[in-house]
């Protein structure tokens, strides 16, 4: 088995609009539904490790530890047009099984998800 | 033989320097003690005791190579099939879908072609460097991301299939258009390893219309290929080629092929795909002995069907090619024009039809300017050298 991160991105005004980004309150709460349904399903074939949205990136703190004294600054890591909105940590056994979850979890949540391999090897 | 070393240890590098070292022994070895009596089992034996030298020499011992250890320390010798099927899913691999484009094609052939980096560096006019850093990105994708060793499920397979002949057909494209280049010869060798790595695939697929299509398709342009460029150098249309000196044997074969095909689809098999239609044009233009006794209703019926397909503008600029023959050049200049200007204006092929058709309707002026566009555009020196020369004989 291999871990994957699965994540999705948008730019953080979308926390600021009425419905999040999506076109209608209709359309969210569809889109909603049909995470939790895919959520569900992930997590009775066994690959679900965990799930969550993430709070806007104006949300985020940076903590520097390296130095004598913590340093702590506001705001994401790195100015961008898009950050991650929430992601998925899968265990599956291997890429094809992730790129077809990975299919799945966009059409549910209507956005891109990338699939990027966690660097910890198979468990066999 | 990297293949099946690849699938057992999970790992293309151990896979690769284990059969080169295993070759490295024989050819030490075998002068000496003389030939062993099954010189496949020997390399494929000493080339997995090297593989797992090595895996014990570096300690990589992660769990599934610590059980390929395991399983397959001193392992007999496979039959032949088994090695087959490991060489289908290593191509299956080097294809995935996840991989870049031009990895794939250089990832096939390196490590299915058995071609080495500095030759696919010069067939794909880049530098070494660049095409050795393509290659090794893409081997630690596949490792990294646990892209697998596997004939894909049945679900997939089409698809899967259809993105490794587009790899395929790549190659031998790349071998094939610059067949007019004679400064590289490396590109040539490459439509002879696309028709190899096409015929393995048939081999494990034979019942796939679009594999026995895409071949098919191969060996009727490859029967071709020494008509297809003068002794001066330029680049010879269908039209005047000197048939007598196509080849006979690869034509046969593919039209077998087609007919294979066009029984299955009459017996209600799947509809036939681009592969299989471009072969069938293929077909009908190389089975008249006089380019003038070719059966043009048939070839523009058959881009039609292309069409359903692909309605792509490169597609359309093919049947106005055909529909010119049938029924005249006037027709196709106004389809052409009609259609396609604006899609096709960067495309060499687009300007060097419209030359012709504009030569052939007595307009030398526009002809003359198509041409200058058309030669602009070329990049084959085999099509530039005909290009010009049938601008040069424009009349005022």
């Amino acid at each position: 088995m291999a871990k994957y991160l699965m994540s999705v991105w948008g730019p953080d005004s979308d926390y600021e609009k009425e419905h999040y980004g999506y076109a209608s309150q209709e359309e969210m709460m569809a889109s909603f539904e049909a995470t939790g349904k895919f959520n569900e399903k992930l997590q009775q074939e066994g690959y679900f490790v965990f799930a969550d949205g993430l709070d806007a990136a104006k949300t985020a703190t940076v903590v520097d530890g390296q130095g004598d004294k913590p340093i702590i600054t506001d705001g994401p890591y790195a100015e961008a047009k898009e950050y991650m909105a929430g992601f998925w940590i899968i265990d599956v056994p291997d890429l094809d099984v992730a790129l077809k979850l990975a299919a799945e979890a966009s059409a549910a949540c209507l956005g891109k998800v990338e699939v990027r391999p966690m660097q910890t090897g198979p468990e066999a | 033989m990297v293949a099946s070393l690849a699938k057992r240890f999970g790992d293309l590098d151990i896979a690769e320097d284990a059969a080169a070292e295993a070759f490295t022994v024989a050819v030490e070895r075998w002068p000496l003690d003389g030939i062993p009596p099954n010189p496949g089992a020997w390399l494929t034996t000493t080339a997995n005791r090297k593989a797992i030298d090595r895996i014990r020499r570096e300690s990589k011992r992660d769990d599934k190579q610590k059980e390929a250890v395991a399983m397959h320390d001193d392992t007999p010798h496979e039959p032949l099939g088994a090695i087959e099927d490991d060489r289908l899913r290593l191509l299956f691999t080097c294809c995935h879908p996840a991989l870049a484009p031009e990895a794939r094609v250089a990832l096939t052939l390196r490590m299915v072609g058995g071609l080495t980096v500095p030759e696919i560096a010069k067939a794909f006019l880049v530098q070494e460097t660049t095409m050795g850093q393509r290659i090794t990105r893409a081997k630690n994708k596949i490792k990294a991301a646990h892209i697998p060793y596997r004939v894909p499920e049945a679900a997939d397979l089409p698809e899967r299939v259809s993105g490794v002949l587009a790899v395929l057909f790549l190659v031998f494209n790349e071998g094939y258009l610059s067949s007019g280049d004679h400064e590289n010869s490396v590109r040539g060798d490459l439509t002879a390893e696309a028709i190899r790595l096409t015929r393995l695939v048939r081999a494990l697929l034979p019942d796939d219309g679009e594999v026995a299509g895409l071949l098919a398709l191969m060996l009727l342009i490859e029967a071709r290929r020494t008509a297809r460029v003068s002794a001066t150098g330029e680049l010879v249309r269908l039209d005047e080629q000197d048939r007598g000196s196509w080849d006979l044997a690869l034509i046969a074969e593919g039209h077998a092929l087609v007919r294979e095909r066009l029984a299955a689809v009459a017996n209600g098999g799947s509809r036939p795909g681009r592969y299989q239609i471009l072969a069938a044009i293929n077909a009908v233009h190389t089975s008249v002995r006089d380019a003038r006794d070719t059966d043009w209703s048939q070839i523009v019926a058959l881009y039609d069907q292309m069409l359903r397909v692909d309605a792509s503008p490169i597609v359309r600029l093919n049947r106005a090619i055909a529909v010119a023959e049938l029924d005249g050049p006037e027709v196709a200049l106004a389809e052409i024009d009609r259609h396609l200007g604006s899609s096709l204006d960067d495309y060499h092929a687009f300007h060097a039809t419209r030359a012709d058709l504009l030569r052939r309707l007595g307009r030398s002026g526009e002809s003359r300017a198509a041409y200058d566009r058309a030669i602009e555009l070329a990049e084959n020196a085999a099509e530039v050298a005909l290009l010009t020369r049938r601008r040069d004989q424009l009349g005022r």
